[in-house]
């Protein structure tokens, strides 16, 4: 393609193709039978057409069919090797990076289902207050009852032996320190307020500003701007779920306060 | 498609150019089938990446397909348990673990019959329940491994104050045993990564459930 292709409409088309005229006549013809259907029947009526008023010009034609014939051939496995790796580019993107290597490759975060395992391991439910080796906590044993997460923004800090039982749910709970600009608590707010799966709270004793939680996995940063939060979110809420997308955020406690309490019985109907 | 039109155009300008029109419309013809061809291959790859999922996607007698079936079935009854049991119990644990289980097992009936109405399966299949798991467990009057019959579930719906938090966490502890095995024969046979997501979370999540259910049992006999 590349030699047809600059030699082609200016000067050399009388030399080249009279020199090549009387060898090229056969071989072009029997090449074209052979070399396909795809290219036969665009050819062959245009050819016809051309013979009608001017003689000299199908042996010309004819020359220069012979070398699209290997070019077509070329070509033809050329697109079939880019239809097939197309296809694998199109196989893979269906197969995207799953959520846990995505939340992996954030800039800061800690990955305990990774670096600690066992602290995460619960055998069942258990009440009243519970120590936590991680502060917030990011999983391990939890009340029976949890934290309402439906998008809640609570003012005060909220008992961790139910937000780990909301963790455990798939619910994100983003935690700041008290005393955070009140523009900044206004910032997490409004990722929160009003989405499932989604809780927000004060902390008392954060080393960092602001803290994210998910079921085993933690992203602390300096700035309710940071980036990083969404990406967290997106990555995690749902995702992070032991028990699956559905499993609840309604129906848990929604009073504030660092004690965990007992489920209140409800009069029965 | 474009053959025709094209073959048009090469008859319109073969007069207009007489030196060269043996060579312009030889040159347009390898453009054409080049471009015909790149159109091709694509159409190509893109039909082989429409046509893969369907033809590897799981069949109606299939493993997968018996599993979303049979397990929409064993969950449909343990959500009437739990809604039942959300309703009359009395320790509030017992509520809220009801509660839990009716949510989240409707919402894995939504899953597994979504992945039937993906794969183009109806519900009900052609083969009679249970028959994909290999292990030889069967349906007994109607019932899968677990299931309560007709006469616990009346006694669970007709029963008052602690008595039907008793009934409820025996009846659910069967169903979740039978569950899990149900989950196993899946687990041990499928490659279908979603189907063995799922069927993963619903086994940790119901075994850790039978850890909190048989503690709340102790606590409703006492």
């Amino acid at each position: 393609m590349s030699i047809s292709t600059p030699g082609g409409p200016e000067r050399r088309p009388t030399v080249v193709s009279t020199g090549k005229k009387p060898a090229a006549g056969r071989p072009a013809s029997g090449a074209k039978a052979g070399s396909g259907k795809p290219t036969g029947k665009p050819a062959g009526s245009p050819r016809a057409g051309g013979k009608g008023p001017r003689k000299p010009i199908a042996p010309v034609k004819v020359s220069q069919g012979r070398a699209w014939g290997p070019i077509a051939l070329f070509v033809a496995v050329g697109v079939l090797a880019a239809g097939i790796i197309g296809y694998g580019a199109w196989a893979s993107f269906q197969g995207a990076k799953p959520w846990d290597k995505r939340a992996n490759a954030i800039d800061g975060i800690v990955n305990i289902r990774k670096s600690d395992p066992d602290s995460l391991k619960y055998e069942a439910h258990k009440s009243g207050p519970l120590t936590y080796k991680y502060s917030p906590p990011v999983g391990g044993v939890h009340n029976a009852a949890w934290q309402n997460c439906m998008g809640d923004v609570y003012d005060a800090p909220i008992a961790s032996e139910h937000a780990v039982h909301s963790l455990e749910h798939g619910a994100v709970w983003i935690t700041y320190r008290p005393g955070l600009p009140q523009d900044q608590i206004d910032k997490l707010a409004g990722k929160v307020r009003g989405v499932e799966k989604m809780m927000l709270s004060p902390y008392e004793g954060l080393d960092k500003p602001i803290s994210l939680q998910a079921w085993g996995f933690q992203l602390k940063v300096d700035n309710a701007d940071d980036k990083r939060i969404d990406e967290f979110i997106k990555d995690l809420r749902v995702n992070a779920s032991v028990e699956g997308p559905t499993a609840l955020c309604n129906t848990g406690i929604t009073a504030t306060g660092t004690t965990p309490r007992e489920l209140q019985q409800q009069p029965t109907q | 498609m474009t053959a025709p039109a094209t073959t048009d155009s090469e008859h319109d300008e073969a007069p207009t150019a007489p030196d060269e029109g043996g060579r312009a419309p030889a040159r347009r013809y390898g453009l054409l089938a080049l471009a015909a061809m790149l159109v091709v291959g694509l159409l190509l790859g893109y039909a082989g990446g429409l046509l893969t999922p369907g033809l590897t996607r799981p069949g109606d007698t299939s493993i997968e397909a018996g599993f979303a079936r049979d397990m929409t079935t064993h969950h449909s009854q343990a959500v009437e348990m739990s809604l039942t049991a959300y309703r009359s119990a009395t320790l509030p644990e017992v509520r809220q673990m009801a509660v839990d289980i009716a949510t989240g097992q409707q919402g894995e009936i939504g899953a597994m019959q979504t992945w039937l109405r993906e794969w183009e399966l109806s519900p009900t299949g052609s083969q009679s329940p249970m028959s994909w798991m290999s292990d030889g467990a069967t349906v007994k009057n109607g019932l899968m491994p677990g299931m309560a019959t007709p006469q616990e579930m009346a006694a669970l719906r007709d029963a008052q104050g602690i008595e039907v938090d008793r009934q409820f966490l025996t009846l659910m502890i069967n169903h979740h045993l039978g569950g899990i095995h149900m989950i196993d024969a899946v687990l041990g046979e499928t490659d279908n990564a979603e189907v063995l997501r799922v069927a993963r979370t619903m086994k940790a999540t119901q075994q850790s459930e039978l850890n909190n259910l048989r503690q709340l049992q102790a606590q409703a006999r006492g």
